[in-house]
């Protein structure tokens, strides 16, 4: 398409299927984030969204041809969190894995398959940054959640020990890789047959 | 859904919602900032009684006081798993809802042009602007196709209680998906005939300025950020 001019900047289709996506992707990952009241799925909660986002991820990523994309997304994710009361550690968080799920997938051109399951595991370590404020901030973490009980704070503190968080991330990324794996098949299996790929 | 009109910017919209969402859901200022809280929970009632949601209002208004009714009369005699569960409900319901309201009004009163006019005025780059846009039409599209979805997989027997539930993720996920991916297809072909390809600046016929009751309550959100902030120096020096 000549009216688009430069082929590697982002044209208005791709700024709507980001859109598209990123509607699709936040209605599945809110589903699960509601079960985040209970403690033990607190600490589940970036590894369900990594697998269940995974499946519309791996979709998104067939149509991310040029930089941004992927990066754009992830901002949006940490804005909505933001505004969905998660403190403003997401969005620096969002930031920062977006540009690298962004130069992952850039090292495979936007093509090969391997590449972006891998940016699956990455791409849904911004549900990670949620968690911030609860090892950073831990007092004023549980002073603003001081309603909530002694019961839910205990049961939160017991389940968070410092070293936690880097579990937490292997976790998201490794959930992230299954569904991006689950996502691929799902593509194989279903999306390609329905003409969407 | 019919579009009602308000009188606020959609700048100062936005403010409230980001205002909602750090101090009555994230509850910031802690107890200096009560006084402060309790406005901004009762602020979203009154709004969407201007816009002419009285059904969203009255509702709201219900669940809340049977909440607080349910804080002081039953809690208070609580004790164990119930008051914690209920303790987990009442913090749940009265931090969310206002929020929520606020977000219901402002979806209501917004056109998607108004919100991208806004987002122009303030100078957000049109790569975030236009996705956001775009989610914002879409969320609907995607929860209807998720409830017909929902109810012709019930009708198969497919669902939580049906015994199937490790079938819910292939015949409602990925259904869901599907659909909505056609439909935005569909939209973003929609989209571009109305120009949004084009790499030039587009006009917007939404006027959109400050009035009155705009700088009221940007006064109200800056006299509460200045005494949080002297709460918080104070204590600190």
């Amino acid at each position: 398409m000549n009216s688009q001019g430069n082929n590697s900047k982002l044209n208005g289709r791709d700024l709507i299927n980001v859109g598209i996506y990123s509607a699709i992707y936040f209605v599945i990952v809110m589903a699960f984030a509601m079960t985040g009241l209970i403690p033990i799925f607190l600490m589940l909660l970036s590894s369900m969204v990594a697998f269940f986002g995974g499946i519309p991820f791996m979709l998104f990523l067939t149509k991310v041809k040029k930089p941004g994309m992927i990066f754009i997304m992830s901002v949006i994710m940490g804005v909505l969190v933001f505004v969905t009361g998660m403190t403003y550690m997401p969005v620096i968080v969002s930031v920062i894995t977006g540009i690298i799920a962004e130069l992952v997938y850039r090292s495979g051109s936007y093509q090969s398959m391997s590449k972006a399951i891998l940016t699956a595991g990455v791409f849904p370590l911004w549900a990670v940054g949620n968690y911030l404020p609860l090892f950073l901030q831990r007092e004023q973490y549980f002073a603003q959640r001081e309603s909530y009980g002694q019961e839910y704070a205990d049961a939160v503190m017991r389940l968070t020990p410092n070293w936690m968080m880097i579990v937490l991330v292997l976790a998201t990324f490794l959930c992230g890789i299954l569904g991006g794996l689950l996502g691929r098949f799902l593509l194989k299996k279903h999306f390609k047959k329905a003409g969407i790929v | 859904m019919e579009l009602q009109k308000s009188f606020l910017d959609p700048r100062t919209k936005l403010l409230l919602v980001f205002v909602e969402a750090t101090l009555v859901l994230a509850t910031a200022g802690g107890e200096r900032l009560v006084v402060f809280r309790l406005a901004f929970t009762v602020l979203p009632f009154l709004l969407l009684l201007t816009a002419k949601c009285y059904s969203a209002c009255i509702v709201g208004m219900l669940v809340l006081t049977v909440t607080e009714m349910l804080k002081y009369f039953v809690f208070q005699s609580s004790n164990g798993t119930l008051s914690f569960l209920l303790l987990m409900a009442i913090t749940l319901i009265t931090r969310f809802l206002p929020a929520y309201l606020m977000g219901v009004y402002v979806i209501r009163t917004t056109k998607v042009s108004e919100f991208k006019a806004a987002m122009e005025r303030m100078h957000v780059p049109d790569e975030l602007t236009i996705p956001m846009c775009v989610m914002f039409r879409f969320f609907p599209t995607v929860r209807e196709e998720g409830t017909s979805i929902r109810a012709a997989m019930k009708m198969r027997g497919i669902g939580l209680g049906g015994g199937k539930a490790s079938e819910m993720l292939e015949y409602r996920v990925v259904p869901m998906i599907s659909c909505s991916a056609k439909i935005g297809e569909e939209l973003s072909a929609s989209a571009l005939t109305r120009g949004l390809g084009k790499n030039r600046k587009r006009t917007n016929i939404c006027k959109i300025g400050f009035g009155v009751a705009d700088y009221i309550v940007m006064v109200v959100v800056m006299v509460m950020i200045i005494y949080w902030m002297a709460g918080y120096f104070g204590s600190v020096g």
